[in-house]
């Protein structure tokens, strides 16, 4: 067998100082989009966030525009202040609604 | 040939003739009858791929999508059942799909659409907990010889096109009227709990999980990132790698393998 070339490695000084620093920095593990909420009743037929796949039953199965129970990445805060013509308040939610006739 | 090879052929080729010896239970006409099935394999295929790759279709418009989609279905049918897998190959189709040259980075678009849907399929993993993390800088003279697990739906795409702005603007987030398209982006793909994220990776930030994936030491995955990249910056990529939750395990090469 071939002897394989000694490859440089970081000091260990400088991998515990910016893996410590990492540490600290993601100490609030921020899982799923922190920046970003669920909107629910906001997403057009089709345009609902999920990445499954085709022959799944979840990418883009809205089935009609603003599906009360479809939901969409928005920026945070943003969500309650998005038009949605079949949520009962007539702005986006956060939670899963029921639809209110249009 | 066998009838079941003819059969097949004939589905994807429009000029070949039905093949012999069908009947239709109704005793209609045959001919048309197959033209039905030909016309609904090749459009489960194509909606298959723009359920796939919805912002690549965004990019070039439905019509022009269906058409160049129609073209690669026909030359390149599913090999496997899992219908979810289907278009691995359509990056690479769409790279060398003369028409869509006016859109260079259409090709790596459709890869990072492709890394989605293989990171949301991907097996489950738990992200390293802090005090592992804690541990080994409390040990810190053993962490360069350290190796570092990934998360199995990690994905990493470097790409000379600005990949992660152009699909966040599809998704709503930034304006894609700013998104300069030529300004080279590293995305990484992976889910966090139920989730698909694309985010940016630093500069280096490849050459780093990339280092990682073929078992290199913590310590020389560093050094060989910082030598890929000028700018390199470790403590900003662990600390985006630590926040997604993408790596999993951190331990001398013996505990990994006993």
């Amino acid at each position: 067998m071939n002897k394989t070339p000694t490859l440089t490695t970081l000091s260990a000084t400088a991998l515990a100082l910016a893996l410590g620093t990492a540490l600290a920095l993601s100490a609030a593990p921020a899982s799923a989009a922190d920046d970003k909420e669920k909107c629910y009743g906001v997403a057009l037929k089709g345009k609902n966030d999920c990445a499954a796949g085709p022959g799944t039953t979840c990418a883009g199965t809205a089935k009609a525009d603003h599906q009360g129970n479809a939901w969409k990445y928005v920026p945070k805060g943003s969500c309650e202040k998005t038009a949605s013509p079949t949520s009962p308040t007539g702005l986006g939610q956060l939670a899963a609604f029921k639809e209110k006739k249009s | 040939m066998s009838d079941q090879r003819i059969f097949a052929a004939a589905l994807l080729d429009p000029d070949a003739p039905c093949p012999a010896g069908l009947t239709a239970w109704n005793g209609s006409d045959p001919i048309q009858r197959f033209a039905v099935y030909r016309n609904n394999v090749i459009v489960s295929l194509i909606n298959a791929l723009a359920e796939t790759f919805p912002v690549t279709q965004e990019l070039v418009g439905e019509e022009f999508f269906r058409a160049m989609a129609g073209v690669f279905a026909r030359a390149a049918p599913p090999k496997s059942a899992l219908l979810a897998e289907y278009g691995q190959g359509f990056p690479a189709f769409i790279e060398r799909f003369k028409p869509a040259r006016g859109v260079p980075y259409l090709a790596d678009v459709a890869r990072l659409e492709m890394l989605r849907v293989r990171a949301f399929h991907a097996a489950d993993a738990d992200p390293l907990p802090p005090d592992q993390i804690s541990q080994a800088l409390a040990d810190s003279e053993r962490l360069p010889a350290l190796r570092v697990t990934c998360h199995p739906s990690l994905g990493v795409l470097s790409s000379r096109y600005a990949v992660v702005s152009l699909w966040a603007a599809h998704q709503g987030l930034g304006d894609l009227a700013r998104v300069e398209p030529g300004v080279p982006e590293t995305a990484l793909v992976a889910r966090v709990g139920l989730e698909v994220q694309v985010v940016a990776l630093p500069p280096g930030g490849d050459a780093l999980v990339a280092s990682f994936l073929r078992g290199l030491t913590f310590g020389e995955a560093a050094a060989l990132a910082a030598s890929a990249a000028a700018e390199f910056d470790l403590t900003a990529n662990l600390a985006l790698l630590l926040r997604y939750g993408v790596l999993t395990d951190l331990r001398l090469p013996a505990e990994v393998s006993p």
